[in-house]
């Protein structure tokens, strides 16, 4: 940065305006002073963050709440956000079936998760603070209620650095254009402009429509290679009479990296060159297509990966206000398939022991109905949700912390976001109370003054 | 650890009464010229400054920089714009020795001067036209005539309005005779207004972008931190931040109807609710006065004492100073640009001084506490305010800086410079930086021809039909377009106190690949093609210079395959380090 100290151009400043790919080295590790003055043993080494955009119903898919059939129809007591104007209690339409040999309940929309829940951990008591959209889900990726804070996958990046400079370091996939709240989720903030996520939407998969700029529309690969000679020969004789600049040496490095990049970024993106039974493994869908192209990524040290669930005709599918039970049977069948694949996928590799897969809305839905008739639905709920969890160093076949007898609130082991995010930098080796950065005469941290690390979930 | 903590804060912190001694709270007192100074040939008052502090170092500086490096330097530094081949060959053939007060005189009476200092303001003043959330299709939060205030602000420093009276329209134009000023109150009226902005909650939250905005820019204070806890740095209480919320708590939001337009109505008559507002220019205006509470901890739920709307302890003479008349804005604004106030000169001289010699004084332009840099050069930073103080003249004091030797000196370093003052904090040289964004495009742009004069409502950058300059592109907190972001346009969410300086692959496959370079290649080699001499063309417009021999055979061997390649090489001089950073 321009904003240097005033001594000479450290070792730290030079990589501090330096970055040879898509980002940069990152804060551990290679810098002697770094923002972390203690680094724990890591777990993980890169996240998959499956985003249920809309908030699914807990008491639907990982928290059954029999107690809703025997008092269907009864109002809610106690502390409501906002009083109850429908019919009630309104008892899950699925049943509950105990899967693998940990015998985790898991609703009958889910048959693929079940699978492999041997391999995931349940948190049924996850809360946050409002149960408003674009509040919460600000909340659950920047850990912030309003938009002016860096996401949790920059803070992973600037904290960790890159695996592979010829890609970006944070990833955001999704299927449609348009989500509530939008870039603020995936900013960088304060933090600077590197850590920023790549987006690319996944609507269509082919690799030039995916990453910006990856491919010029006029020039072959060769006749590029010969403008480049040029180029490099003219930066290389005006670098000679300027001391030998090292701002001007990285431009040129950076400029060559770029080139390779087009190559071995064109290949990563794209899933084509996954064999017939992997695709089929995942489905067909965009948010199959999404998480394929997630673990195409990550393997190829890719460090944080977002993948949104939304859709063409829909910025938040999970938000079933009304018709819910219809609606969540299809969402839960379109997910289901391609989340499982994914922690399949991942343990075949090898990679799902240090590969995090976090999978969660912004908070869950209230177990009593909105509205009255069949075509009921369930509104937002804060005060207790589902969070699964599986790979990265967490207990497999594991359920942490409980709801009420009916899901109103996170009862036992109450987890609160900026605890989950507290763990999952616990995971990837970072203490949260130690990655900070200096802005506006603070230091700030991803879970501000917040944030417990769960040692319960931690295998 | 926690004991190292401590004392390291015992050593930091500064209480009220310790704030006199700080530096950055004493009034500014004029030096005297320091002697050994003058021994380097230079009569002007801040070379006496710069190269007393070089001969301290035991540095020599380096030579004058060539008339051609100087032409690129200033007419960059000033406009934002390389020289044309005309201004160039002009330049070179002019004899007279006065030729480069001449140069700065055209300059800075361009109208380009003033497009070039307003995108350095925006950013300070969190500019943009929307905000960070927007619920369904609601763009009644929008700004859709910010560009109003980036109008103002481009007339202001063209007209060179006096500093004290820039800040004073900014915060309180509205209290002042100056109607034709009001535009000036986007600085406030075009701050965010966050998600749920009617709970109380939410308000504090705004209220404190308004404080951090104002403090930030135009005293280096970050007032905000002391939002939650008295500052653990400066002597700033949490009743401190709470007097100055309370100014912007008693001061509302106005979309203001533009005169000789009509409101839109429903069709009831009813004035249009939720609709994007339209023929209207975003400020503020007086609104319920109110004194805040100390909310405990940032809690607006935990009320503790009210305190009156005032000014920081610090800067108040005795008790804090009062603020009753209205809002309180105004008295806000003079408490500011007062005389007496240390730091308001200091700081915009500061921040002028990084944009001329593309490093500050002070390395943290919005921190001047504890917690940020020391000025290297306190006695010059000093005597530069207290002139800024009484003269208020933007143009004067960018003046007073172009004709130091020290901005005319070339960029080589040389192995002793490079060995001993690699950061270049004793101005032996000039420090090499890398064009902004808006400078690269827009000379681009220029050299191609097609460089579209106007302004007035934004476009987005990559609109295939912006060839304006990159000032009037539309700045969105939403979505920040990813070509600005990624070539380090700050975030407009909050006061940016400097831009950051990356170098990315993302900004290398921009380009490489993206139909904007690309396009603008293919016109300039079209020019290039139908010139007489291409290469000249193409090596003037964009490097500013002409090319050597070696250069020239090298350029005629990669052209020669074919006459399509006069785009390539076009571009390869747009992608150049040459053409990326200025000397």
């Amino acid at each position: 940065m321009n904003f240097g100290p005033p001594t000479p151009l450290s070792r730290r400043a030079m990589l501090k305006r330096m970055s040879a790919g898509f980002g940069m080295v990152g804060m551990s590790g290679l810098l002697s002073s770094g923002a972390m003055t203690q680094q724990l043993p890591a777990r993980a080494k890169r996240v998959i963050f499956l985003f249920m955009n809309g908030g699914p119903s807990h008491v639907d898919t990982f928290d059954p709440k029999p107690a809703l059939a025997r008092h269907a129809g009864e109002q809610p007591t106690g502390k409501l956000f906002k009083k109850s104007s429908g019919s009630g209690f309104m008892p899950s339409p699925f049943t509950f079936k105990k899967a693998g040999q940990s015998g985790i309940d898991v609703s009958e929309s889910l048959p693929h998760l079940s699978r492999v829940i041997d391999d995931c951990c349940i948190i049924r008591s996850m809360h946050t603070n409002v149960p408003n959209h674009e509040p919460a889900l600000l909340m659950m990726q920047s850990g912030h209620l309003q938009p002016t804070r860096p996401s949790i996958g920059a803070w992973s990046v600037y904290g960790l650095g890159q695996e592979n400079e010829n890609l970006p370091g944070y990833v955001v996939l999704r299927p449609g254009k348009r989500i509530v709240v939008g870039p603020a989720l995936w900013s960088s903030g304060f933090l600077p402009a590197q850590y920023q996520a790549s987006t690319v939407a996944t609507t269509d998969m082919q690799v030039d429509r995916l990453v910006k700029n990856i491919k010029n529309p006029r020039y072959s690969y060769q006749e590029q290679r010969a403008h480049l000679d040029l180029l490099t020969q003219m930066n290389r004789e005006h670098l000679k009479v300027r001391d030998d600049d090292q701002q001007l040496e990285a431009q040129i490095q950076s400029m060559e990296t770029a080139y390779r990049m087009q190559m071995e970024a064109t290949d990563v993106f794209d899933v084509s060159k996954e064999p017939e039974s992997i695709r089929k493994m995942y489905g067909d869908s965009p948010y199959a297509n999404s998480c394929l192209l997630a673990r195409r990524l990550v393997e190829n040290g890719v460090r944080y990966v977002s993948v949104y669930y939304t859709k063409d005709n829909s910025t938040q599918p999970w938000d079933t206000h009304s018709n819910h039970n219809n609606g969540h049977t299809k969402l839960c069948a379109d997910s289901d398939q391609p989340t499982a694949a994914l922690i399949e996928d991942l343990k075949l590799r090898g990679l799902l022991e240090d590969t995090l897969v976090v999978w969660t809305g912004e908070f869950g839905r209230t177990p009593y109905a909105q509205g009255k008739d069949s075509k009921a639905g369930r509104d937002h709920h804060h005060t207790a949700f589902s969070t699964l969890l599986a790979g990265g160093g967490v207990r497999g076949g594991h359920i942490h912390g409980a709801s009420d007898d009916f899901g109103m609130n996170a009862t036992k082991d109450p987890v609160h976001v900026h605890d989950l995010h507290a763990t999952m930098l616990h995971l990837l080796g970072i203490d949260h109370e130690e990655l900070t950065y200096r802005y506006s005469g603070r230091d700030y941290r991803l879970t501000d003054v917040h944030g417990k690390v769960v040692h319960g979930i931690i295998g | 650890m926690a004991l190292r903590c401590i004392l390291l804060l015992s050593l930091l912190c500064i209480t009220t009464e310790a704030a006199e001694e700080f530096w950055a709270f004493q009034a500014p007192t004029r030096p005297y010229l320091p002697e050994s100074g003058e021994a380097m040939g230079s009569s002007h008052r801040t070379d006496a400054f710069l190269n007393a502090a070089l001969a301290e170092q035991s540095l020599s500086p380096r030579a004058e920089a060539t008339d051609q490096a100087y032409l690129r330097r200033l007419h960059v530094v000033l406009t934002g714009l390389a020289p044309s081949a005309e201004d160039q060959a002009a330049f070179l053939a002019d004899e007279d020795p006065n030729k480069r007060q001449r140069l700065a005189d055209r300059l800075l009476a361009s109208y380009s001067y003033g497009e070039r200092l307003t995108s350095f303001w925006l950013p300070i003043a969190r500019y943009a036209e929307d905000q960070a959330h927007e619920v369904g299709n609601n763009k009644s939060l929008t700004y859709p005539n910010a560009h109003l205030y980036r109008q103002w602000v481009i007339d202001a420093f063209n007209r060179d309005l006096p500093y004290d009276d820039f800040v004073r329209y900014q915060l309180a134009a509205d209290l002042h005779e100056a109607d034709a000023d009001r535009d000036a109150l986007g600085f406030l009226g075009l701050g965010p207004k966050y998600y749920n902005r009617g709970r109380l909650e939410v308000k504090a939250d705004e209220w404190e972008d308004r404080v951090d905005t104002v403090t930030r820019s135009f005293l280096g204070l970050t007032v905000a931190c002391a939002r939650c806890h008295n500052h653990k740095y400066d002597p700033i209480s949490k009743e401190d931040y709470h007097a100055m919320a309370g100014v912007f708590a008693s001061t509302e939001m106005l979309n203001e109807t533009l005169p000789g337009v009509e409101p839109a109505k429903e069709k009831d008559g009813k004035p249009m609710k939720g609709a994007a507002p339209a023929h209207t220019r975003h400020i503020v205006k007086e609104g319920k006065v109110q004194d805040l509470p100390v909310f405990i901890r940032g809690d607006v739920n935990k009320k503790g004492d009210t305190v009156k709307r005032g000014f920081l302890t610090a800067l108040s003479k005795g008790k804090p100073q009062e603020f009753a008349e209205g809002s309180g804005r105004k008295q806000l604004a003079e408490a500011l640009v007062h005389p007496d106030n240390p730091l308001t000169a200091r700081v915009m001289v500061n921040r002028l001084w990084q944009e001329i010699f593309g490093q500050a004084l002070v390395s943290t332009p919005s921190n001047f506490g504890a917690l940020g840099q020391r000025p290297t050069h306190p006695q010059l930073l000093d005597d530069l305010a207290i002139a800024f103080g009484q003269h208020r003249s933007i143009k004067r004091m960018i003046r007073e800086m172009i004709e130091t030797t020290a901005f005319q000196r070339e960029s080589v370093a040389g192995s002793t410079l490079t060995k001993h003052d690699p950061a270049n904090q004793w101005l032996g040289r000039m420090s090499r930086r890398k064009l902004s964004f808006e400078m690269w495009r827009d000379t681009v742009l220029n050299a191609s021809e097609s460089l579209d004069p106007r302004g007035g409502q934004s476009l987005e950058i990559e609109d295939e039909t912006n060839f304006r300059r990159t000032v009037y592109a539309r700045i969105s907190r939403l979505d920040l377009n990813d070509v600005l972001e990624q070539f380090d346009y700050p975030d407009p969410n909050i006061h940016a106190s400097h831009r950051g300086d990356t170098t990315t692959t993302t900004q290398k496959l921009y380009l490489l690949n993206h139909p904007f370079v690309l396009e603008q290649a293919t016109l300039l080699g079209q020019h290039a093609a139908a010139a007489n001499d291409g290469i000249t063309l193409l090596y003037q417009r964009l490097l500013s210079r002409l090319p050597n021999e070696q250069e020239r055979q090298r350029a005629q061997a990669f052209l020669d395959p074919g006459e399509e390649r006069w785009a390539a090489l076009a571009q390869v001089l747009i992608c150049s380090n040459e053409m990326l950073y200025l000397d």
